[in-house]
């Protein structure tokens, strides 16, 4: 009799199991989509996806190009997106470490559990020149070091093209049967892409060699690329915040040298980095660092419309106050 | 005579005749060279045409090798975009090891209590004044291959060693989005038995975990995990599980082993709502039930409600957030002396309020029905963890009453590997003196170790 009495909740259940079985296996029958679904870890490669697969992709980024992409919550929710996907590209370089491991863990979805699977695209791979790569043994007194090397890579256009190369080429693996449209607006980016980078050149130009200061290495790419000379950070070390005495001699280091820009992304905090540019002469700039890091930052173009325009216009006022100001004093 | 006549007539036919003849003539010509102009006419505009259409092929030759050229410096940008074959340095070899991720956790922690004899009520809680090692955690985490990987953690103290998990979880998409999770491990029941040590917000464990899962619940089954196919997450988890070893008080290996019924069965229905991009809400639902230990054929039933709420908004203040995290459990068991109705519940609210630190506050609370006399409970409570896995001895699984304990803690991270938390509790069960603890822990991390769920 008492074990009748305690069966009972669990004969319930198992039913309830069963029905919810039954259920599931009405519904996966009509999974079948034409689409390519392709999740990104973050909104930059959405962005170029969304240019190289037009209409024949479904694509969704999981970390909003408003966040640091070092810390995203690995939201269960997420795990449904990935049980779905066709695709996985991700950044690398242990940048997601913290928080996609166990949502692609979750996803059941083999498709893209195994690195090497056609599904599973880790887009650092993709590009030549790493930098940064540690070329000693690392420990983590350096901070929060990768050891792979700087994962920030997206912010120099010239790699979105080896992106887009790479992107194409897997959904031309998934998706052999519009290999040509994949081909075709894989041609089509680049052509605008390489357009816009003589845009970008030519704006930049006048400033090579400009001395700047980032809270953290998440511009070095992009000062490679602009010719920008990166003579300090607002961290310490990489992941570590400042603290007020290494904040007063950075600000003596670089009151000798002629800084003339102080970059933090919007997720970092404003303050300190704002702080350190008006003592030492410079000016503070907040930058987006990916699509979607704005309002009006749709695509990979947007990205660097915004972040050149913002840049080149920043040290053109600065000029024309330093020649004004000169004018006055003589 | 008549051949000057013949010529006169022939002359005047002729003359009369001439002009139409030569007009014939020259009409002939006429038309001759307009037949020969127009000839001429639609040679040059053959001439033309064919030259249009020569001058548009020189045009789309042009044309083409422009696009080929164009194309031709896209492949060479992207070519000079593919990466080289990248060296194979010793530090790359270093890394490619097929070693498992190997890392090792240690929390140790200061405490004073205001009582001589503090109830102690998980194992890994701080047990005196001065300082305590609580656990020192191995883990070793890899993927297995392409099916499989294994999470194996063990928890060391001075004395002692426990294997806390060891299992593996499959990666292969089965039909009806099952996953298999099966070895030892912290059984999908309710929250926070699923949060290591590392990860939970206070220094000692909530009540009601402490008083019905035991420091966790973490048999050996196996374990099926189906995601529901619903708009939001949803995962239903079934298992079957050997109570063997067990150091929980509500379940316990019993006399007669050879029957499937005696076994530990398992279910949680997790759901998650992502209710914007700020704000999370997670329910749970949880059900245990197996035999108890106490006697033949005695089953203790375990109920579970878990709620975690977070509220993180991204976009204003990235490192501020607040959570909620809450469970109820309501215990029933047969016992000899007669059946227990048991229920506790605990509450926590957390406030990041900068990158590195947090505080929050907990309220815990059990009851129950048939209290221990107070002095026997006291005399029981501090052996009661230890007596519970050697299985011969009887075990007690009545609570001593009610008892309500109150927590509040302010930790720092110096960085993501470290940790240092104050935490101050007051304590106060029915049945003897109230009492208060302060606590300071120090936790660290090294090695690569595994991401932990949301």
């Amino acid at each position: 009799m008492k074990t009748q009495k305690f069966f009972q909740p669990l004969a319930l259940y198992f039913c309830l199991a069963l029905l919810a079985m039954a259920f599931s296996l009405f519904v996966s029958g009509e999974v079948a989509l034409a689409k390519v679904r392709v999740i990104t870890s973050l909104p930059n490669f959405a962005a170029i996806t969304k240019e190289i697969g037009g209409d024949k992709v479904d694509v969704e980024s999981l970390a909003k190009g408003y966040q640091d992409p070092h810390f995203v919550d690995g939201k269960p929710s997420y795990v449904l997106k990935l049980n779905r996907a066709d695709l996985l590209i991700y950044n690398g370089l242990e940048l997601e470490i913290g928080w996609l491991p166990p949502l692609i863990t979750g996803s059941r979805n083999s498709k893209i559990t195994s690195t090497n699977s056609p599904g599973n695209l880790n887009a650092s791979t993709l590009i030549s020149n790493i930098l940064e790569v540690p070329t000693a043994r690392v420990d983590r007194s350096m901070g929060d070091i990768h050891p792979g090397g700087n994962p920030h890579y997206w912010l120099d256009p010239r790699n979105g093209i080896a992106i887009a190369n790479g992107i194409a080429e897997r959904l031309k693996e998934i998706d052999p049967k519009n290999a040509s449209y994949y081909d075709e607006r894989l041609g089509d980016f680049v052509g605008r892409l390489n357009a816009k980078m003589k845009e970008w050149d030519e704006k930049l130009a006048p400033y090579k060699g400009t001395q700047i200061v980032t809270y953290h290495k998440g511009w070095v790419y992009f000062s490679n690329w602009a010719g920008f000379e990166e003579v300090g950070y607002v961290e310490p070390k990489p992941g570590i915040p400042p603290s007020p005495s290494y904040v007063a001699d950075l600000i003596r280091k670089i009151q000798g040298i002629n800084v003339k820009l102080v970059i933090a992304e919007s997720f970092y905090p404003q303050k300190t980095p704002a702080l350190i540019a008006e003592k030492a002469g410079a000016s503070f700039l907040t930058l987006p660092a990916s699509v979607g890091g704005r309002d009006g930052i749709n695509t990979y173009f947007d990205l660097f419309d915004v972040i050149v325009g913002d840049i080149t216009s920043k040290l053109a006022s600065t000029k024309e106050a330093i020649r004004s100001s000169n004018l006055a004093g003589g | 005579m008549s051949a000057k006549r013949f010529t006169m007539m022939f002359l005047s036919v002729f003359l009369t005749f001439a002009p139409i003849l030569y007009k014939d003539a020259w009409c002939d010509e006429r038309d001759d060279i307009k037949k020969q102009m127009q000839e001429l006419k639609l040679q040059m505009e053959s001439m033309q045409k064919k030259l249009g259409e020569l001058e548009e092929k020189n045009r789309i030759l042009e044309e083409e090798t422009k696009k080929q050229k164009e194309e031709k410096e896209i492949e060479k940008t992207i070519t000079e975009a593919a990466p080289p074959p990248k060296q194979e340095g010793s530090l790359q070899r270093i890394i490619q090891s097929l070693n498992p991720d190997i890392s090792v956790i240690g929390i140790f922690a200061a405490a004073y209590f205001s009582e001589d004899d503090p109830i102690i009520h998980a194992e890994i809680d701080p047990e005196n004044t001065g300082i305590n090692l609580q656990e020192i955690e191995v883990g070793f985490q890899a993927v297995i291959d392409p099916y499989f990987r294994a999470d194996t953690f063990f928890v060391l103290r001075r004395d002692e060693f426990e294997i806390e998990e060891a299992y593996f979880t499959s990666l292969l998409g089965l039909p009806l989005n099952l996953q298999i999770r099966g070895g030892l491990r912290r059984a999908k029941f309710g929250r926070i038995n699923l949060q290591h040590r590392e990860v939970q917000d206070f220094v000692t464990l909530a009540l009601p975990a402490a008083a019905f899962l035991g420091e966790h619940l973490n048999p050996i089954g196996a374990e099926f995990n189906f995601l529901l196919p619903l708009p939001w997450f949803s995962e239903l988890s079934a298992s079957l599980n050997s109570p063997d070893g067990l150091e929980t008080p509500t379940f316990a290996r019993d006399e007669d082993a050879n029957n499937l019924a005696r076994l530990l069965y398992i279910a949680h229905l997790s759901n998650f709502f992502e209710l914007s991009d700020a704000l999370s809400l997670s329910l749970g639902g949880s059900f245990a039930t197996g035999s108890n230990g106490t006697e033949r054929g005695n089953r203790s039933n375990l109920y579970g409600v878990d709620l975690f709420a977070k509220y993180r908004p991204l976009k204003n203040n990235p490192y501020q957030e607040v959570w909620l995290q809450s469970e109820f459990m309501y215990r029933q068991a047969e016992t000899e002396e007669g059946d227990l109705d048991d229920w506790g519940a605990y509450g926590q609210f957390i406030y990041r309020f900068a990158k590195r630190w947090n505080t929050g506050i907990r309220f815990d609370y059990v009851d129950t029905n048939d209290p221990i006399s107070p002095l026997e409970g006291e005399a029981v409570l501090s052996s009661i963890a230890k007596s519970e896995g050697e299985g011969e001895e009887e075990t007690e699984l009545g609570l001593f009453g009610k008892e309500l304990r109150y927590a509040a803690m302010l930790t720092f991270n110096p960085s993501e590997f470290s940790r240092i938390r104050l935490q101050y509790e007051f304590d106060d069960p029915d049945f003897s003196d109230s009492f208060h603890a302060v606590f300071l822990q120090f936790e660290y991390s090294i090695g690569a170790h595994g991401a932990h769920p949301f």
